[in-house]
């Protein structure tokens, strides 16, 4: 995965300077309930783009907004630098979306289905059904009543919805519910595919260890504002590390610790320490541990730098949100 | 489960903005759309049923059970076909389910796709609102149109084909289609029957009737006809036939070109406002029930009350019924489907309403639920 910032990554685009979304306080409430908050957020393209959050966090709600569903109470948006709400007609014509669970009408085929999609579209939409059918792996069923399809099935036509357009931006909302694991590995080649020719894809999802494994950058959404964005890698150097130091001593060792500010919290092990590291803190924190506690007296054996997940970034980032309000 | 396939068979396009100009943020919506939203509304076999049923069904099993019956039964049963027959059926049936069926047409189709889920898959395509709104119209038109046509199209043909061959004018057999000339030649010349058989307000009223087999019969204990003289006989029958001529006249052994196609456009016009008040009101509530029922409640129940009931601090409101209009334009010539109408017999009992007033509530009504339905439309939280 790039470890390419925002700003690099849109450059990589043929369209300099253009973000395939691009939303500044942007603002929709429900009566009091602020569902989305003055979002600020910018999607490079020709990558897969996770948006996250936890349940109610307003994802669903700016999707919504983004794709003309509902109105914005307020700010600016735009969808392959095409502004909307003003021109949605010419930004949406390159846009395929799935918005929640994908619904069809239950007394047609999926191929029906795709054909009035199709006839809304330009021309040549109706002749990328087949293969829009085929990309997803509809073919056999395409003449079956969508009533009878699987959740999964209807997922996958969902897709093939969004691609009669032939678009350029895909916004995919929670892609991955209803799909068993081989139909979750399926969706994840096929939005990697996508992606290598070019589109851009925006993904919603809860699952991160889905998105970690799919997407180049990612938004924080909680309480309706955008709290980080970024590609991932780059999120991730600068979450809090955590060091785990398997040593002679460790009750001895964390008292040592303790007198200084290197280890945000310090849990002693039955194989040494478990150490997390304040938000910034480099390499050189551990080389810093390793000294004290060897000037000390104490043996080490072995330190070892953990891997920070997103799915435990994303929960460090957002309950501190939680904790700060 | 089947494979996800990695080849790129859909091209992706340039990256720079290459949109389509389909005129896709136009009102007005493609052919191929009007031909998809026509597909999705034929699919629906209980809906599809229900219309071919009374549109077509009902009239075509009322005139084939009459049609046998009489071919079986000829004295016990009158002919399947006759002016009775087609006003019957047309006023009775045609008119009045027709227009609860195009109804639950337009409901259908003014939200299926809100119920369905599919509204928001088509507002994503960018087409816009108002034209995804607009190609449900003749859509719906194209299905409910033809059917009506079909339906009144075999009662007519049956009507004519199968009409009676003596015209049963008051339980009397009179030569059909006489001027009035030749109505009172024929009463003088068949002075009894004219006498005893047609009704007679005046003073020369004498106590006798007509039998099964058309022939003049004195009540028990009345002295009858005999004793009058040739001459008063044909003097009375004259008077007779100049007092029934009016209602002779309109009197026929079937239906007319003119009044056929005149009702065949009343009951299309009919079936054309239920189908739009419909889809604006399903559109308007985003369900189909209980517009649905509101539709038969407008048709069964406050059409015909409010269309009789003249309330004086609400006349005007009453001639905004657009049942009450249809009624008033109602072709000459058609008994009055709810007691009231442009050509029947009899005084009319009507809440009073001009013509052009009819005709404008009916283009208010049409007008006004399609900008209710388009607004709601293009409103909606998708």
């Amino acid at each position: 995965m790039s470890a390419l910032t925002i700003d690099e990554m849109s450059r990589s685009d043929s369209v300099k300077g253009s973000w395939a979304v691009e939303t500044h306080g942007l603002t929709k409430r429900f009566g009091d309930n602020v569902a989305v908050n003055d979002v600020e957020l910018l999607v490079p393209r020709g990558c897969a783009f996770g948006y996250l959050g936890p349940n109610g966090a307003g994802k669903t709600t700016l999707i919504r907004v983004l794709l003309g569903l509902t109105h914005a109470d307020a700010g600016t948006m735009s969808l392959l630098g095409v502004p909307v709400p003003r021109h949605r007609d010419r930004a949406l014509a390159r846009v395929g979306a799935i918005v929640d669970e994908p619904r069809f009408h239950g007394h047609l085929s999926g191929r029906q289905n795709l054909e009035i999609l199709a006839a809304a579209r330009e021309r040549e939409a109706r002749g990328r059904i087949a293969s829009s059918l085929e990309r997803v792996g509809m073919t056999q069923r395409a003449d079956d009543r969508v009533s009878k399809y699987s959740m999964g099935m209807r997922q996958r036509l969902g897709v093939a919805a969004c691609l009669l357009g032939d678009p350029q931006l895909l916004i995919l909302d929670e892609p991955m519910n209803g799909l068993d694991p081989a139909g979750m590995h399926e969706m994840r080649d096929m939005i990697l595919s996508l992606v290598a020719e070019g589109r851009t894809v925006m993904l919603s999802s809860h699952l991160l260890d889905e998105v970690e494994r799919t997407c180049d950058a990612v938004a924080i959404v909680d309480n309706g504002k955008v709290i980080r964005q970024g590609p991932i890698a780059e999120l991730l150097a600068g979450a809090a590390m955590e060091v785990h130091v398997d040593c002679s001593s460790p009750e001895r060792a964390r008292t040592i610790l303790a007198a200084t500010t290197l280890g945000e919290k310090i849990d002693v092990e039955t194989t040494g320490l478990s150490i997390h590291l304040p938000s910034g803190a480099g390499r050189d924190a551990i080389a810093e541990i390793n000294r004290l506690l060897v000037e000390d007296g104490i043996s080490v054996y072995r330190l070892e730098e953990l891997q920070v997940s997103l799915e435990s970034w994303f929960l460090q980032v957002t309950s501190r949100l939680g904790d700060s309000e | 489960m089947t494979t996800v396939s990695n080849d790129p068979a859909v091209s992706v396009a340039a990256l720079a903005n290459g949109v389509p100009s389909d005129n896709r943020g136009s009102w007005i919506p493609n052919g191929a759309m009007i031909r998809t939203r026509i597909m999705e509304l034929r699919k629906r076999r209980g809906l599809m049923a229900a219309l071919i049923v009374v549109n077509i069904g009902i009239p075509t099993i009322f005139l084939t059970v009459r049609l046998i019956a009489h071919a079986v039964a000829p004295k016990s049963y009158g002919p399947a076909g006759g002016y009775d027959i087609f006003t019957t059926l047309v006023v009775g049936i045609m008119f009045v389910f027709g227009f609860i069926v195009a109804a639950t047409l337009g409901c259908t189709a003014g939200s299926v796709d809100l119920t369905d889920g599919m509204f928001r898959h088509m507002v994503i395509t960018g087409r816009s609102r108002l034209a995804l709104y607009f190609a449900r119209i003749p859509a719906g038109l194209a299905i409910i149109i033809p059917l009506v046509a079909v339906g009144f199209t075999i009662v007519c043909a049956v009507c004519v084909f199968a009409a009676p061959t003596k015209l049963d004018y008051q339980g009397v057999s009179v030569p059909p289609g006489l001027s009035a000339s030749g109505f009172n030649n024929w009463a003088e010349s068949h002075p009894k029957v004219a006498i005893c058989g047609l009704p007679f307000k005046g003073p020369n009223g004498v106590p006798c009737y007509v039998n099964g087999r058309g022939q003049a019969r004195p009540y028990p204990g009345t002295p009858g006809l005999s004793k009058l003289s040739p001459a008063k006989l044909k003097a009375d029958a004259l008077l007779v036939a100049k007092e029934n001529y009016s209602a002779y006249e309109r009197t026929f052994l079937y239906p007319s070109n003119a009044l056929m196609i005149k009702t065949g456009l009343w009951i299309e016009l009919e079936a054309i406002i239920g189908f739009i008040v419909g889809l604006g009101l399903a559109s308007l509530m985003g369900q189909r029930t209980v517009p649905v029922v509101l539709m038969i409640v407008l048709e069964v129940i406050l059409t015909p009350l409010f269309s009789h009931a003249a309330i004086p601090h609400l006349i005007n409101a009453q001639r905004g019924l657009v049942g009450l209009a249809m009624a008033h334009l109602e072709p000459g010539g058609l008994p009055r489907g709810f007691g009231g109408g442009g050509g029947g017999g009899g005084v009319s009992q009507l809440v009073p309403e001009s013509a052009t007033v009819g005709v404008c509530v009916i283009i208010a009504w049409l007008v006004g639920w399609t900008a209710l339905g388009a607004w709601r439309m293009v409103k909606r939280d998708a």
